[in-house]
């Protein structure tokens, strides 16, 4: 790959997806580039590249999900949950009717493990479950690992943080290595495609109590990283949460949310009333 | 199993904005109208007009953030402007939005490094360090030749020191020599020399 298609080939990713690769993360697209190659068999850069600028085959969203870091695990920044259930539920839910639905979205949600985790630690950990419509919703940008999440099996590794008995609980086994989660969780949570940096494809999404957000925003570059918060601020109800990784910092990319500390948690918050001049 | 099941109908949605133009919503709705409006529309002129008389942080922050989106020369003219505003608030927000399109800015970044403004001048360094290191290197050197300005020479040279390589240590000793008397200047030109590589021999640089 010459200096100028590298160059064209991460514009066009910028411009899809709001992740931005510069000459130090070379090597790792042209690992996926060559894997794209050899998988729609196109000898050259330039064939390729014409196959994926006309979407040939669905060739854009194959190579979009090549690019993307899927690897987590259930209950990961388990303090994120504990602050959910502790204090930010009994927040959105002050002053509003009892029964009130709740409305939470995990983004990314990779392979599913965040928003089985949500499900999972709400039925565990917050004893007013049963009294609420309790809605999550998982989206991603890449469709592979959507499929993947809505078939909820999982390897060892994944379930390493859940106990023999949250595992005997809520998942079958399928085989020595592999765990599904069990049917009634798994309609539990609705998966769907979304790329937050588009305002279109956030928007109808609604408005979101609480939103886990939690290690893409270091992917984006400034301007998407601005664009993308702006859209979540979109789809945060007045007063609603944000819970980024614990690496990010709201506070950094948008003056639109203010910082909560809790005991367990440091998370952001779309303001109730919001006039700020 | 309490939660929702996921073929339940959704929740209701925010409310649909009013049916005001895009355009009049954009400096006559509500806050939200308003904010809806700068999120909607492309039209980076109107956009740009906008900026002078919006008071809201919010609105102020769509404005800026739809700017960025449609971006070209347009856009960067829009914002242009702001960097003179008194608001500080205001001014802050066209440096964000210039340093979160570099690339597009840079064809104005020259004559913004020339401005009759040493504010403008010293707000340009911060867009310039942005650029990549073979684009901003020359400009700050340039501008380090005959900048009267030790404010703007120090935004200039911290600048450098995280963005440039050993080409710029020229430039750093030619502002060391007219700014000798500054120990300001000459303590973050020391600094810059040495992150460049350079042990200097000489304390003055």
């Amino acid at each position: 790959m010459t200096e100028d298609e590298f160059a064209r080939l991460c514009d066009f990713l910028y411009r899809r997806t709001g992740m931005l690769f510069g000459e130090a993360k070379r090597y790792y697209v042209q690992r996926r580039l060559d894997e794209r190659m050899a998988a729609t068999g196109a000898a050259t850069f330039a064939g390729y590249f014409a196959r994926l600028h006309g979407g040939v085959g669905g060739e854009i969203e194959q190579f979009i999900n090549a690019f993307t870091v899927n690897e987590t695990y259930f209950y990961r920044e388990e303090h994120q949950l504990q602050c959910l259930t502790r204090d930010l539920l009994a927040e959105r839910l002050a002053g509003r009717p009892r029964g009130a639905a709740i409305r939470i979205w995990s983004v990314p949600c990779s392979t599913g493990e965040e928003p089985y985790s949500i499900a999972i630690w709400l039925l565990e950990n917050w004893p007013p479950v049963d009294a609420h419509d309790v809605e999550i919703v998982g989206s991603d940008i890449d469709t592979e690992v959507l499929e993947a999440a809505k078939t909820g099996v999982f390897g060892r590794r994944a379930l390493m943080r859940l106990t023999s008995d949250l595992i005997a609980r809520y998942f079958d086994m399928v085989d020595d290595d592999h765990w599904r989660v069990l049917e009634d969780l798994r309609e539990s949570v609705r998966f769907s495609p979304v790329n937050l940096v588009s305002s279109a494809q956030t928007r109808p999404y609604g408005r979101f109590d609480v939103i886990f957000c939690r290690n893409v925003l270091i992917y984006f570059d400034d301007a998407s990283r601005r664009a993308a918060a702006e859209n979540l601020y979109e789809t945060l109800a007045p007063g609603g949460f944000i819970c980024l990784g614990h690496s990010e910092s709201m506070s950094r990319i948008s003056p639109l949310f203010d910082v909560r500390r809790y005991a367990d948690a440091i998370v952001y918050q779309r303001p109730v009333e919001d006039d700020r001049g | 199993m309490p939660l929702i099941r996921k073929n339940s109908p959704e929740p209701s949605r925010p409310p649909p904005g009013s049916d005001l133009d895009a355009l009049t919503s954009l400096t006559r709705g509500s806050n939200d109208q308003r904010w809806m409006a700068a999120r909607t529309l492309s039209d980076v002129e109107a956009l740009g007009r906008a900026l002078s008389t919006e008071s809201d942080g919010r609105v102020r922050e769509a404005i800026f953030n739809s700017l960025i989106s449609v971006g070209g020369p347009g856009s960067v003219a829009a914002i242009l402007p702001y960097l003179r505003a008194d608001d500080a608030g205001l001014r802050t927000g066209a440096l964000d939005a210039l340093k979160a399109m570099p690339a597009e800015a840079a064809p104005r970044l020259a004559e913004l490094l020339a401005d009759t403004d040493p504010d403008v001048r010293l707000l340009a360094c911060e867009v310039v360090r942005e650029l990549p290191s073979a684009q901003a290197t020359p400009l700050l050197c340039g501008l380090l030749e005959d900048e009267a300005e030790v404010n703007v020479c120090g935004a200039a040279i911290e600048a450098l020191a995280e963005i440039a390589g050993p080409e710029a240590l020229p430039a750093l000793a030619h502002c060391a020599a007219r700014f000798a008397h500054e120990p300001f200047l000459m303590f973050a030109i020391t600094t810059a020399t040495s992150r460049l590589g350079f042990a200097p021999t000489d304390k003055r640089v």
